[in-house]
C-alpha cells in the first residue's frame, strides 16, 4: 500500500509522454482526452448518468455552457478553466473527482488539451441542455402572481357572516356540504380573545362586565380595550421575535452577552402597540439606519429596528473570518427570505434552488448588499468577533439622565477605590501583625519543641476563645490574638477580592451611552462574486446587487454610489406590488388567531409548500391589509370580530370525517398556551404579575452574573443568569432574558413547553406533549408558588366555600363553575383535607391543592 | 345581525351543553374513560398507555437486526493512531517533517513533525484485531468489534463535526440520529423517555443541539440526564420529585386533574393532542416511580456493580444498560461535558487517563449485554466526532498533543447485526488520509438505519414542503459492515 503523497511524485513522469502527442486535433481528444472524461467524469457529469451541479461533459456544448458555476472550459486558458482548477486539487472545496485526485499523467492530458484549444468533435446528445431556472415560467406559480382583490362569493346562509372573511369561509363549507358549528359562549370568546391578543386571561371584573353588556358593540369595546393595552404589544412582539432568532446572548459559544438586544425587543413592543404600519415596519428593520427621521427618538428607533438582521444565532468565534462573514450573510438572507417572502434561500448559496425559481444570481444579489453592510468586527480576544453596535442619538433629557448615571457610576468607582485603599492598608497592617506574632511563636520554646502552633493557651485556659479576643492582652496571649487577627485578615482579603471585582465591573460598564446592535453601510459598498458551492475562497462571476427576480415587477432600481442597496431592498419588499410580503404577513396573523395558516406552511410559500386552503380569502386579506394602510391592528380587529373567530371548538362528527384537519374551518382550533403565556397567565390569575417592565433583560449590573471582565484574553466576557433580579420572578416572560442553551430560574417554563430555540426561525411553534411537561405541571415549584398565591387571594376575598369556588373558577378558567364541578371540587376538598391533618393551616393547604389542580389542567393550559 | 350575535351568546347556556356532551359520551363519575386514570397503578400498564401515543412502539420497514442503540460518544475526538489504528510507519517517521505535513487537511491546520504513538498495539482475539494498550479490557471483546478505520467527516472543528455526527448536517438545525430512530421505531417503554442522553457534569459543545428533534415532533428529542449530579435519580431528572405533597395526595390531585381534562376533551372530540396530554400526565406520574427505578444503579446486585466499577463512567454505562433493558430505544452516553478527548497537548497523559476512565466500564457493558443475550440486538457504537492528526500540534508545547483531523478516523461498533471481529477500511501508512474503504458519516448513518431495518432514503419526514431524511441526499449502506 503506497500513500498518495509518495505516488504523486512518481506519477509526474507520465506527463512527459503525453506532451509528445499532437494535442490540437480531434484525434488527440478521442484517444487521450475522451477516455479520461469517460472513466473519471461521466459517472456524475453525463446525460446517461447524472448531471451534478448542472455540468455535463459528454458534449462540447456541455462544457461550453458549463454548470452552476459557468463554463467549465475556456479553450486556451488554463487558469480560467474550472475543469483544470478542479482536477488540480488546488482548492479542497473545489476538487474533482471528489474521491481522489487524478494521476498526474491524466491531469497533464487535460491541461494540454485545454491549452491547445480544447478540440472536441462531439455534438450534443439529444436535447442536451443546461438546467436553468425559468423565471417567466416560475411567475405562473400562485405565490408570485400579483395580489388580487376577489369579491366575496355568494352564500346560501346569508345570516351567518358578519364580515367578508366569513363569506369566503362559509362558501367553501357550503361547497363541501358542511356547516359551521355553534358559536362559542361569551366566556369562551372573552378568554380566547384576551389570550390571543394580550397573552393574559380576562380578569373576573372584565368577565362580569362583558357578559352583562347588552350593547351591540360589546365585543368591539372589548377588542378595542385589548388592542389598546400595553399587553398587546408584549404578546405580538414575542411572535415576531420567534422569526428573528432573538436572544440576549450573542452566539452559542461561551455565553457572550448581547447586552443591547433588549432595545430591539422594546422596539418591537412599541411598534405593535403604536400600530406601526407594516410596510414601514419592514423598511425600518432592513434599512432603518438609511431612512430619514423626524426626530431624535425616531432616528434611534430606526437604527434599533435593524437589530432584526443582527440578533440571530451568530457564529462569532470562527478563526476563518471569510467563512464567518459568508455564514452570517447566509443566515441573514435565510431570515429575510423566510420571514418576509416565505421562501427558503439558504440552499441557493451553493446552487440554484432545486424547486423554486430562485437562482444563484438572486442570492448573491442580496448577499452583495449585506456584504456591503458588515455586521461584525474582530475583537482583541483570541479569534473572537462581535456584533457591531451603533450609538443611539439622545434627546437632551436622555443625555442629561445618562450623564448623571455616568457621574454616579464614576463617584461610585472613586468611593470603591477609596475603600480599596483603606482596606488594603488595614489588611497589610493586620498581615504584618500576624507575621510579627508568627515570628514570636517561632522563637518561643514550646513551638520548637512540639513543632505545632499554639504557645500560650495551655496556661491561659478559659480566657481563650475566638469570640473573646482581648487586644489589650495581645502581648500575653499571642495565640488567641493571632487567630482573631488571621480571621479578620482573611475576611478583608475576601472583601477586597469582591471589591476588585466590583471596581472592574463598574469600570467595564462605565459608559452608559445607549447603543443598539445595528446595521450600517460599510466603507466600500460593492457587488460581490458568487461563492462557488458557498465557499468564500472559490470565486465565480460577479453578480450585480438585486433581489429575487421571480417576485419582481420591474428591474431592480439603480443603487446609488456608496450605498449598500439595503434601502432599495427594503422598499422592494414593502412595495404593494410585491406578491409575497402582504400575503405572508396576513397569513402569519391568521395563524396566530386560528391555529393554522391559510397556507399551513407559514414560513414557506414555495412550490413544495402547501397551497392556500382559501386562496381568495388570502388575497382578500392581503389587499385589504394594504388598502387599510398596512395596519396590523385593523386586520387583527376585523379577524377577531368575525363570525369565524366566534365559532366554538365543538365537534361535528360529519365534518370531522370529511375534514379531520379542519382545513375548511368548520370549527375553531383549540390551542395550547405558549410557554410564556402559561407562566404569565398563572401570574395574572394569582394577581402577582408586574405590569410595568421594560429595559435590559440581563441582570448584568450584578457582578455575580458576569464572568471575567478583563479587557483582553482568550475569551470575551460572558454572562450566566445566576442571580436574577428579584422583580424578574413576577415580570412577563417576554422581558426575561432569552438564553441560548437552556433556561434557569423563574423562566424555566420555556425549557419545557416548546419555546423556539433561538437558533431557529419559526413562524409557528410546535405543540408537543411530553412527560417532562406533565412532570413540570405536577411538581415544579412555579406551580406551587402561583397556586399558593392564588389560594391566598381566594381565601382573603371570600370566607365561604361556595363563593370561593365561584371566584376561583372565574379567575382561573374564565367561566362560572358548573354544578357538577361544584360537587367534584367539594368532594376533592373534603377528601384532601384529612390527608393534610396535622399540618398547620390544613384548610388553606387544601385550597392550594385545588388551585394547583386547576392550573395544571388542560382547561387552564389550553385556549378553546 | 350584530344584536343577534350578542343575544345568541347570552342564550348559549354552557352548563347545559356540557352536561349533554358528557352524557352523550356515557361519562359519569368513575365512567369508562376515567377507569384507567383512577385504577390502581398495577392495572395501568405501560403498554396500554402506549396506544395512540407518538411514542408507541412500531415496526420498522423490514425487520432489523438491531432493536436499540447505545452510542458511546467520545467527544473531543480520540486519536485513532493511539487506539484502534496502529501506524508503525508513522513511528518510523517520528520527529521528521512529513512531505505534506505543513498544511494539513481542509482547514489548513498548521502541523509539526510526525508524532509516533506512545502506546503499544497488540493483536487480540481470534480475529487478531490490533488494539492499543489504552483499551486492554475492551480488547478482550475484540472478536465482537467491527472496527472502521476509514471514517471521514467534512470539517475538523468540534461544532460542525458534532452536528455532522449527530444530525448529518454541519450547521442547519436538523433532527438528531436518536430522534430519527425514535420517530421510526417508537419506544418500548411508555414510562420513560424513549431517547435518553447521559452526559456527566454539564453539556458537550453545541449542547442540546446534539440531541434535538428540530422539525420532528418534540417528543422525539433526547432527554438529558447528568449522571454526575448525584447517584440519586430524583436529582437527575427535572421535576421528578414533588416536595410538597404525599403520593396519595398527589394521586388524588392527578385524578382530579384528569377528570377536568377528560371533561375538557369530551367537549372536543377528535382531538388527539388532548388525549395525548392525558396520557402524558399518567406517564409522568408513572415516571416518578419508574425513572427512580431505571436510573438507580444501586438496585443492581453487587457483582454487577463491581463489574462496571464504582466510577462515574461505570455508573453511566450501567445506567445505559438498565435503560435499554427497560425498552428505551436510544441511549447516548457522552464521556463528559465540554470536549474531554480534545488532547491538543499532553496527549499521552490525557488519553491514558480518559481511556482509563471508560475502558473497564465499556468492557463491562459489552460483557453484560452479551450475557443477557442483548448484544445481538443492541447496537453499540463507540467513537468521537473526528480523529486526530498523525503530527504534533503546532505551536509545540512542552508535552505534545495532536490537532483535529477528520480524514481517516476510527470508530467501532458491536452487536446489532454488524460483522463481528472485523476491520473495515484503512488509512495510509502514516494515517494522514484514507487508503481504502472510505466511510463518510452519512454512510455510517445509512448503515445504522439499515441495521434497524430502515431504508435511509425512505425514512422521511415532511417539513416546510420537503421530505427530509437523516442522510439528506447522501449516504450509502456499507455492506461490508453487515454480519
Amino acid at each position: 500500500m503506497k500513500t498518495r503523497i509518495f505516488t504523486a511524485i512518481i506519477a509526474l513522469a507520465g506527463a512527459v509522454q503525453a506532451a509528445d502527442l499532437p494535442a490540437g486535433d480531434d484525434a488527440f481528444f478521442e484517444t487521450k482526452v475522451q477516455p479520461v472524461l469517460l472513466k473519471r467524469c461521466y459517472e456524475c457529469h453525463s446525460h446517461d448518468k447524472k448531471i451534478k451541479g448542472g455540468l455535463a461533459l459528454d458534449s462540447r456544448s456541455g462544457w461550453e455552457q458549463g454548470g452552476d458555476n459557468g463554463p467549465a472550459v475556456r479553450p486556451g486558458d488554463l487558469e480560467k478553466s474550472l475543469v483544470i482548477k478542479a482536477v488540480r486539487y488546488a482548492d479542497a472545496d473545489f476538487a474533482m473527482p471528489p474521491k481522489a485526485k487524478l494521476p498526474a499523467d491524466e491531469i497533464a492530458i487535460l491541461e494540454q488539451w485545454v491549452k491547445q484549444g480544447a478540440a472536441d468533435p462531439r455534438v450534443a446528445a439529444g436535447g442536451a441542455k443546461k438546467r436553468t431556472i425559468d423565471i417567466e415560467e416560475g411567475r405562473k406559480f400562485w405565490a408570485f402572481q400579483p395580489v388580487g382583490n376577489p369579491t366575496a362569493p355568494p352564500v346560501k346562509d346569508k345570516a351567518w357572516p358578519v364580515d367578508a372573511v366569513d363569506t369566503f369561509v362559509l362558501a367553501k363549507l357550503e361547497q363541501a356540504s358542511l356547516k359551521p358549528v355553534v358559536d362559542a359562549d361569551r366566556f369562551v370568546w372573552l378568554r380566547r380573545v384576551s389570550l390571543d391578543l394580550t397573552g393574559l386571561p380576562p380578569k373576573p371584573e372584565e368577565i362580569r362586565a362583558f357578559v352583562k353588556d347588552n350593547a351591540p358593540d360589546a365585543c368591539e369595546k372589548v377588542v378595542d380595550r385589548l388592542l389598546g393595552s400595553r399587553a398587546f404589544g408584549e404578546r405580538w412582539a414575542r411572535h415576531w421575535q420567534d422569526l428573528t432568532g432573538y436572544s440576549d446572548m450573542m452566539g452559542t459559544s461561551n455565553s457572550v452577552f448581547a447586552e443591547h438586544a433588549w432595545r430591539y425587543r422594546d422596539y418591537l413592543i412599541h411598534a405593535f402597540n403604536s400600530d406601526k404600519p407594516f410596510d414601514e415596519f419592514v423598511r425600518e428593520q432592513i434599512a432603518g439606519d438609511l431612512m430619514p427621521a423626524k426626530s431624535v427618538e425616531d432616528r434611534a428607533e430606526n437604527i434599533t429596528a435593524t437589530g432584526f438582521l443582527m440578533v440571530g444565532d451568530v457564529e462569532i468565534v470562527n478563526p476563518d473570518k471569510g467563512k464567518m462573514e459568508a455564514d452570517h450573510i447566509d443566515s441573514q438572507i435565510s431570515k429575510l427570505g423566510t420571514v418576509f417572502m416565505g421562501m427558503t434561500m439558504g440552499c441557493v448559496r451553493c446552487h440554484d434552488h432545486k424547486f423554486d425559481p430562485i437562482g444563484v444570481e438572486d442570492y448573491y444579489g442580496i448577499a452583495g448588499m449585506l456584504r456591503s453592510s458588515p455586521s461584525t468586527h474582530k475583537i482583541p480576544f483570541g479569534v473572537w468577533s462581535r456584533l457591531n453596535t451603533t450609538d443611539l442619538p439622545e434627546t437632551p433629557e436622555q443625555l442629561a439622565a445618562r450623564q448623571m448615571q455616568e457621574a454616579e457610576n464614576a463617584e461610585n468607582i472613586v468611593a470603591l477605590k477609596a475603600d480599596q485603599t483603606r482596606l488594603t492598608a488595614e489588611k497589610n497592617a493586620l498581615a504584618a501583625e500576624v507575621a510579627r506574632i508568627e515570628k514570636l511563636e517561632k522563637t518561643a520554646p514550646t513551638d520548637t519543641a512540639s513543632g505545632t502552633a499554639p504557645v500560650a493557651p495551655a496556661t491561659v485556659g478559659e480566657a481563650k476563645g475566638p469570640q473573646s479576643p482581648k487586644p489589650a492582652d495581645a502581648q500575653q496571649d499571642p495565640g488567641s490574638d493571632k487567630e482573631a487577627l488571621t480571621k479578620k485578615r482573611d475576611e478583608l482579603t475576601e472583601r477586597l477580592k469582591k471589591l476588585a471585582a466590583e471596581i472592574q465591573h463598574a469600570e467595564f460598564f462605565r459608559s452608559k451611552v445607549p447603543k443598539a446592535f445595528a446595521m450600517r453601510d460599510g466603507d466600500k459598498p460593492q457587488d460581490m462574486p458568487v461563492y462557488i458551492r458557498g465557499n468564500p475562497y472559490a470565486l465565480g462571476a460577479m453578480i450585480p446587487r438585486g433581489t429575487v427576480r421571480v417576485a419582481s415587477w420591474t428591474a431592480f432600481p439603480q443603487i446609488p454610489e456608496a450605498q449598500s442597496g439595503r434601502l432599495q431592498l427594503a422598499e422592494w419588499l414593502a412595495d404593494k406590488r410585491n406578491p409575497l410580503t402582504a400575503r405572508v404577513a396576513v397569513n402569519r396573523i391568521w395563524q396566530k388567531l386560528f391555529g393554522e395558516g391559510l397556507v399551513r406552511s407559514v414560513d414557506y410559500f414555495g412550490v413544495r409548500g402547501e397551497l392556500p386552503s382559501h386562496p381568495e380569502l388570502l388575497d382578500h386579506l392581503a389587499s385589504r391589509f394594504m388598502q387599510e394602510g398596512w395596519s396590523q391592528k385593523k386586520l387583527i380587529r376585523s379577524l377577531v370580530l368575525s363570525r369565524v373567530y366566534r365559532m366554538s371548538t365543538a365537534n361535528d362528527s360529519l365534518a370531522l370525517k370529511v375534514d379531520p384537519d379542519n382545513r375548511l374551518l368548520w370549527r375553531m382550533n383549540r390551542q395550547r398556551l405558549d410557554a410564556e403565556i402559561i407562566r404569565d397567565a398563572m401570574l395574572a390569575v394569582s394577581e402577582e404579575l408586574k405590569t410595568d417592565s421594560a429595559g435590559p433583560a440581563l441582570a448584568i449590573e450584578n457582578p455575580d452574573n458576569t464572568g471575567s471582565l478583563v479587557a483582553k484574553g482568550v475569551n470575551p466576557p460572558s454572562y450566566a443568569h445566576k442571580v436574577p433580579r428579584p422583580s424578574q420572578e413576577f415580570e412577563r416572560t417576554v422581558y426575561l432574558p432569552v438564553m441560548r442553551g437552556g433556561f434557569a430560574g423563574p423562566d424555566r417554563v420555556r425549557s419545557f413547553f416548546d419555546f423556539v430555540d433561538p437558533a431557529q426561525i419559526a413562524g409557528q411553534r410546535p405543540q408537543t406533549v411530553v412527560p417532562t411537561q406533565a412532570l413540570f405541571l405536577l411538581n415544579n415549584d412555579l406551580l406551587r408558588k402561583r397556586a399558593g398565591a392564588l389560594a391566598n387571594k381566594i381565601i382573603e376575598k371570600e370566607s365561604e366555600r361556595n363563593a370561593r369556588l365561584e371566584d376561583l373558577w372565574l379567575r382561573a378558567l374564565g367561566r362560572p363553575i358548573t354544578s357538577e364541578e361544584h360537587g367534584d371540587a367539594t368532594r376533592f376538598l373534603e377528601k384532601i383535607e384529612p390527608l393534610l391533618k396535622g399540618k398547620p393551616a390544613a384548610e388553606r393547604l387544601a385550597w392550594v391543592e385545588l388551585c394547583h389542580t386547576l392550573l395544571a389542567s388542560n382547561q387552564f393550559i389550553y385556549r378553546i | 345581525m350584530k344584536p343577534d350575535f350578542i343575544q345568541g351568546l347570552l342564550a348559549t347556556q354552557r352548563p347545559v351543553s356540557r352536561r349533554q356532551a358528557l352524557s352523550q359520551a356515557g361519562f359519569g363519575i368513575g365512567g369508562l374513560a376515567l377507569a384507567g386514570v383512577l385504577s390502581d397503578m398495577g392495572l395501568t400498564s405501560a403498554h396500554a398507555a402506549a396506544e395512540g401515543s407518538p411514542l408507541a412502539s412500531h415496526a420498522s420497514m423490514q425487520v432489523g437486526k438491531a432493536k436499540r442503540i447505545i452510542h458511546l460518544f467520545m467527544n473531543g475526538g480520540p486519536s485513532q493512531m493511539d487506539t484502534f489504528d496502529p501506524k508503525p510507519k508513522l513511528n518510523e517517521f517520528h520527529g521528521k517533517t512529513l512531505p505534506a505535513g505543513k498544511d494539513l487537511g481542509k482547514d489548513k491546520r498548521l502541523s509539526g513533525a510526525a508524532l509516533g504513538s506512545k502506546f503499544a498495539f497488540k493483536k487480540h482475539g481470534q480475529s487478531g484485531i490490533e488494539i492499543s494498550e489504552l483499551f486492554p479490557n475492551v480488547a478482550r471483546h475484540a472478536d465482537e468489534l467491527c472496527v472502521i478505520r476509514s471514517m471521514f467527516s467534512d470539517v475538523p472543528n468540534h461544532e460542525s463535526a458534532l452536528m455532522m455526527m449527530n444530525t448529518g448536517n454541519l450547521s442547519l438545525p436538523r433532527p438528531s440520529v436518536g430522534s430519527w430512530v425514535l420517530y421510526g421505531l417508537g419506544s418500548e417503554n411508555q414510562s420513560l423517555p424513549g431517547f435518553v442522553v447521559l452526559c456527566p457534569g454539564g453539556l458537550p459543545v453545541s449542547q442540546s443541539a446534539n440531541w434535538r428533534s428540530a422539525f420532528l415532533p418534540g417528543i422525539y428529542q433526547g432527554t438529558h440526564v447528568d449522571a454526575k449530579k448525584s447517584a440519586d435519580p430524583e436529582q437527575l431528572i427535572a421535576n421528578l420529585r414533588n416536595d410538597f405533597v404525599l403520593p396519595d395526595q398527589q394521586r388524588k390531585q392527578l385524578s382530579y386533574i384528569q377528570r377536568l381534562n377528560e371533561m375538557h376533551r369530551q367537549d372536543r372530540q377528535g382531538d388527539s393532542q388532548l388525549e395525548a396530554r392525558i396520557q402524558s400526565m399518567e406517564l409522568a406520574f408513572r415516571m416518578q416511580t419508574e425513572a427512580t427505578d431505571a436510573f438507580d444503579v444501586n438496585r443492581e446486585p453487587e457483582s454487577i456493580r463491581k463489574l462496571y466499577g464504582d466510577s462515574l463512567q461505570g455508573r453511566q454505562m450501567l445506567m445505559a444498560r438498565r435503560l435499554v433493558e427497560r425498552g428505551v430505544r436510544y441511549v447516548q452516553v457522552w464521556h463528559g461535558a465540554g470536549q474531554p478527548w480534545d488532547s491538543h497537548n499532553s496527549i499521552e497523559e490525557s488519553h491514558r487517563r480518559l481511556a482509563g476512565e471508560c475502558d473497564q466500564p465499556i468492557a463491562a457493558l459489552l460483557q453484560d449485554l452479551k450475557s443477557r443475550g442483548m448484544l445481538e440486538d443492541t447496537l453499540v457504537i463507540w467513537g468521537g466526532e473526528f480523529g486526530r492528526t498523525p503530527t504534533a500540534q503546532m505551536p509545540l508545547t512542552p508535552k505534545v498533543g495532536r490537532d483535529h483531523h477528520s480524514d481517516g478516523f476510527s470508530i467501532w461498533m458491536a452487536g446489532g447485526g454488524v460483522k463481528a471481529g472485523h476491520i473495515h477500511g484503512a488509512t495510509d501508512e502514516i494515517g494522514l488520509g484514507i487508503a481504502q474503504g472510505k466511510v463518510h458519516v452519512h454512510d455510517l448513518h445509512a448503515t445504522i438505519l439499515h441495521l434497524l431495518g430502515f431504508d435511509h432514503e425512505a425514512l422521511t419526514y415532511r417539513y416546510a414542503g420537503r421530505d427530509f431524511r437523516l442522510t439528506d441526499v447522501f449516504g450509502k449502506v456499507v455492506k461490508d459492515l453487515l454480519a
